[in-house]
């Protein structure tokens, strides 16, 4: 820049972004200190040239055809990074904290008219790397919401809102493709003695316990849930009545078999299970559960730790 | 009301400007994507932005739910573009601007992007004509989706926006051989109103 530079001239040097301008066959005819810096290319080595003799790597269909629009409209054509990410491959000042490889970038191409003619197009880039950055991490922490809104605090499983949407999901699928669908509804037997005997917080540590063992002992394609209080739920896609209730056995002996260590103390503790499946008449998922809770009720009258199929 | 936002005389005119500029544009736009898009004569109106969404529903008749990407343009007289179409016909709508992306595979490019692309190329030559007629080069800002699958009363949502009276430019385009369309939208506050009807007496002076 020599003393005569105009203060346009000036600022263009030093703006925070970077500038060029091409002619209708792509030749660089303005080349700014920003774009230098980035690319490490002066404008000495750019102007005068195809864009593409130095920057071969530019999506050149996509380029022209920005180019072509604004030449024949006379109307400005924009890129946002949230579909491109970039155009030119530039570092960024965030190179350990970002988590993103090259400069995020936001491309204006404006129209450069003399006499109601377009002379040339001016190429505005803006580095939004902050910006996607941030974005990045607000859907990072929806996602994490979004999973806790699904858990139950105490144990981690599925909460109540969560089983059942799975559940009335799973409920419309079967009803439109049929095949079988289990539901086991099960329940710590005495579990207040337990509450009352040892407190709270061993109450609080059974039932934690009792989740992760069984947890462990589900498929993957199953949904395990707390209902509420002492009460759990499995769903069992594509399971018929009889393997759903194998399965409640199993459930039963994971929790069964072994009593509790909460301080020292051992807890011994037994379920019910109630099991019921989807079929022909029964009009929603809703019926489903009071089919299992009438099994489960029916198990406890029996004199639990025992598993009940409804029929 | 002491008077008409846009007496009859500059209404006429307006109808006029929109006339020449959408024949500009449609002829731009045939050299540009190789297709010809025929547009529709525009409809000048002024409205209350209360009663924007029902008179748009009145002149598209459209009762589905809609795609629409909004625009802003600056000049003295600014305001904002919409490109709406309902929301099935956004692969049509993509359409017109098929060529050459399928062609070039290694240069992929999103639907968004060509949603983007597209609405910016009819909102770009719609607006720049109308405002050139009147002597006007405006200044875009970037393209932004409002929604994929709205109703038009999303559209125009009466409680968000600082202005009562709007100047409402709608044109259609349709490709010739197809039953699609598209609509294109101009709103403009009652500010920009003002620097309109001076544009517009400018214009009728210089007859």
């Amino acid at each position: 820049m020599n003393v005569s530079a105009s203060l346009s001239d000036l600022v263009v040097e030093r703006v925070g972004f970077g500038i060029f301008v091409l002619d209708r066959d792509m030749n660089v005819l303005m080349w700014n200190r920003f774009m230098q810096d980035h690319s490490g290319l002066s404008a000495e080595k750019v102007v005068g040239k195809s864009i593409f003799a130095n920057f071969p790597e530019l999506p050149r269909v996509w380029l022209t055809r920005k180019l072509e629009s604004v030449f024949q409209l006379g109307s400005f054509a924009f890129s946002s990074w949230e579909q491109r990410p970039y155009l030119f491959k530039f570092d960024h000042d965030r190179p350990i904290t970002g988590g993103v490889d090259f400069m995020q970038q936001d491309c204006t191409f404006m129209p450069l008219t003399r006499d109601r003619e377009v002379v040339a197009v001016c190429v505005t880039i803006s580095d939004v790397t902050h910006v996607s950055i941030v974005q990045r991490e607000r859907e990072e922490a929806v996602a994490k919401l979004q999973e806790y809104a699904d858990r139950d605090g105490l144990t981690g499983i599925a909460n109540r809102r969560y089983f059942e949407s799975r559940l009335r999901d799973e409920y419309t699928r079967w009803q439109r493709y049929g095949g079988d669908m289990s539901l086991l509804l099960f329940d710590l037997d005495h579990f207040k003695k337990i509450n009352d005997q040892f407190g709270h917080g061993v109450g609080d540590t059974v039932l934690r316990e009792m989740a992760q063992r069984v947890a462990q002992v589900v498929r993957v394609q199953d949904t395990f849930g707390r209902f509420g209080g002492e009460e759990f739920a499995l769903l069992l896609p594509c399971t018929p009545l009889e393997d759903a209730m194998q399965v409640a056995e199993k459930i039963r002996h994971t929790i069964g078999d072994e009593p509790v260590e909460v301080q020292g103390a051992h807890v011994p503790v037994t379920a019910s299970v109630g099991g019921a499946s989807a079929r022909v008449g029964v009009p929603n998922y809703d019926v489903l559960i009071n089919e299992a809770d009438a099994a489960l009720y029916s198990a406890k009258r029996q004199g639990r730790n025992r598993s009940v199929a409804f029929i | 009301m002491s008077e008409p936002v846009l007496n009859e005389d500059r209404r006429d005119a307006l109808q006029e400007v929109a006339n020449l500029a959408m024949g500009q544009a449609a002829t731009r736009l045939a050299r540009l994507l190789d297709t010809f898009i025929e547009l529709s004569v525009p409809r000048v109106q002024v409205v209350e932005v209360s009663d924007a969404a029902a008179a748009l529903r009145k002149m598209t008749g459209i009762q589905e739910t809609v795609s629409a990407v909004r625009q802003g343009f600056r000049s003295d007289i600014k305001g904002e573009a919409l490109v709406i179409c309902r929301s099935g016909s956004i692969d049509q709508l993509c359409a017109l601007v098929n060529d050459p992306y399928p062609r070039s595979a290694y240069e992929a490019v999103s639907q968004q992007e060509v949603i983007f692309d597209v609405a910016n190329v009819l909102i770009g030559a719609c607006v720049s004509c109308i405002l050139e007629q009147l002597g006007r080069t405006p200044v875009f800002s970037a393209p932004g989706l409002l929604g994929e699958s709205m109703s038009l009363e999303d559209v125009f949502q009466p409680g968000l926006l600082g202005w009562e009276v709007a100047l409402l430019v709608e044109v259609n385009f349709a490709l010739e051989d197809q039953s699609f369309r598209a609509h294109l939208v101009m709103l403009m506050a009652e500010e920009s109103i003002v620097h309109m009807n001076d544009a517009l007496d400018a214009l009728l002076s210089s007859l």
